[in-house]
């Protein structure tokens, strides 16, 4: 699972984050180091979309919140990546 | 390299530019910036222009103004930079690689052993990480599970996330509970305390640090002795991986919240 949309949702989802602390708590929980063009291209999307929004900030980092929306996208990308993994792990156990 | 990048980062289109240029410059600031990082955000831009580039041929049809002219005449000639820019980046890249290249797999990663707290006690906690599911899988299936009554981990949103504290010559970064899972080896659940008359819920707080070895050591609790200490007890049994920052050893420092809950105390829900 290397979409960044994806990652910078599920690391939204447990508070509102600005993009270097997206960046870093993507890099200990996945290993993935996102580029500062792909996670500002994704943060793009992502408000596009609706699955994101700013939060009102006096600060230069402007952090980001997961909205309802993006939170029911990113359950159903879950929910579908563990029937995926479920199914790889049972099956290279079969084979 | 910041200065390149702050260069590239003006060939993005105007709008982008308006709505995310201040913090694009601050994530700047926080970050080492590398040679890639230059090719990423280029990539960006060219991906970027690409999509506007269509959108305003959607817009203004195939009609071009003596306005427009110039503006398309150098974002043309920008993209053809960047484009042999990446070519002489793919050039060199692949010419320095060895024709044959054989290098041994590394060993599988053992998955972590699974457990669950009892999802009873944080009914509205969300299941992203995969280490510590709080419910049972919907298809059944074979998955050993081993539950603490009344025993319910929580992680927590902190405040202070990515933040470096300085304690002589040891430096600890925060990061959340649940980013470090994929680092567990060993997890021990606490046990609800036998012989305590309280009833209800109490929650106690840990912050605890994670060594260089990967052992975990509790720094600070917050609540009654006897749960605390059940806490701290096992939390002090974890084990993780020894964690890196930018392939450097370092010291992680985060919390949790342990909730035990008397209603599901002993009521025989574990295995």
């Amino acid at each position: 699972m290397q979409d960044p949309t994806i990652l910078i949702l599920a690391s939204l989802a447990d508070g509102d984050k600005h993009g270097y602390a997206i960046m870093e708590d993507i890099q200990v929980f996945a290993g993935i180091r996102l580029g500062p063009g792909t996670l500002y291209g994704a943060i793009c999307r992502l408000e596009e979309r609706g699955w994101i929004r700013a939060v009102k900030s006096e600060s230069r980092r402007q952090p980001y919140r997961i909205t309802a929306e993006g939170s029911k996208h990113l359950r159903e990308q879950l929910a579908l990546w563990g029937q995926v993994v479920r199914t790889g792990n049972r099956r290279t156990r079969e084979a | 390299m910041r200065t390149l990048i702050r260069w590239a980062a003006r060939l993005y289109p105007a709008t982008w530019r308006n709505r995310y240029a201040a913090e694009f410059d601050a994530l700047l600031d926080d970050i080492s910036p590398s040679l890639g990082d230059l090719f990423d955000v280029l990539a960006d831009v060219l991906r970027v222009r690409a999509i506007t580039s269509v959108d305003a041929c959607l817009v203004s049809g195939p009609v071009f103004p003596m306005s427009v002219r110039l503006p398309v005449v150098v974002s043309l000639t920008a993209h053809g930079l960047i484009m042999v820019l990446l070519l002489l980046a793919v050039w060199g890249h692949v010419t320095t690689m060895p024709l044959h290249v054989v290098a041994p797999l590394p060993p599988p990663t053992p998955d972590p052993p699974p457990q669950v707290t009892d999802a009873r006690v944080f009914p509205n906690a969300l299941t992203l990480y995969s280490s510590l599911p709080l419910k049972i899988p919907a298809q059944g299936g074979t998955l050993p599970l081993y539950v603490a009554d009344g025993v319910g981990i929580n992680f927590l949103s902190l405040p202070d996330i990515g933040a470096v504290y300085r304690q002589g010559n040891a430096e600890w970064r925060v990061w959340p509970g649940q980013a470090l899972e994929s680092f567990i080896v060993r997890r021990v659940l606490p046990e609800y305390p036998r012989g305590t008359s309280a009833r209800g819920v109490v929650s106690v707080f840990v912050e605890y640090l994670i060594t260089r070895d990967g052992s975990a050591k509790v720094l600070r609790t917050s609540g009654p002795p006897p749960f605390a200490g059940a806490a701290q007890s096992a939390i002090e049994r974890w084990i993780y991986r020894p964690l890196e920052y930018e392939n450097r050893p370092c010291e992680v420092l985060s919390r949790v919240e342990v909730r035990f809950d008397s209603e599901f105390a002993n009521s025989g829900i574990s295995r």
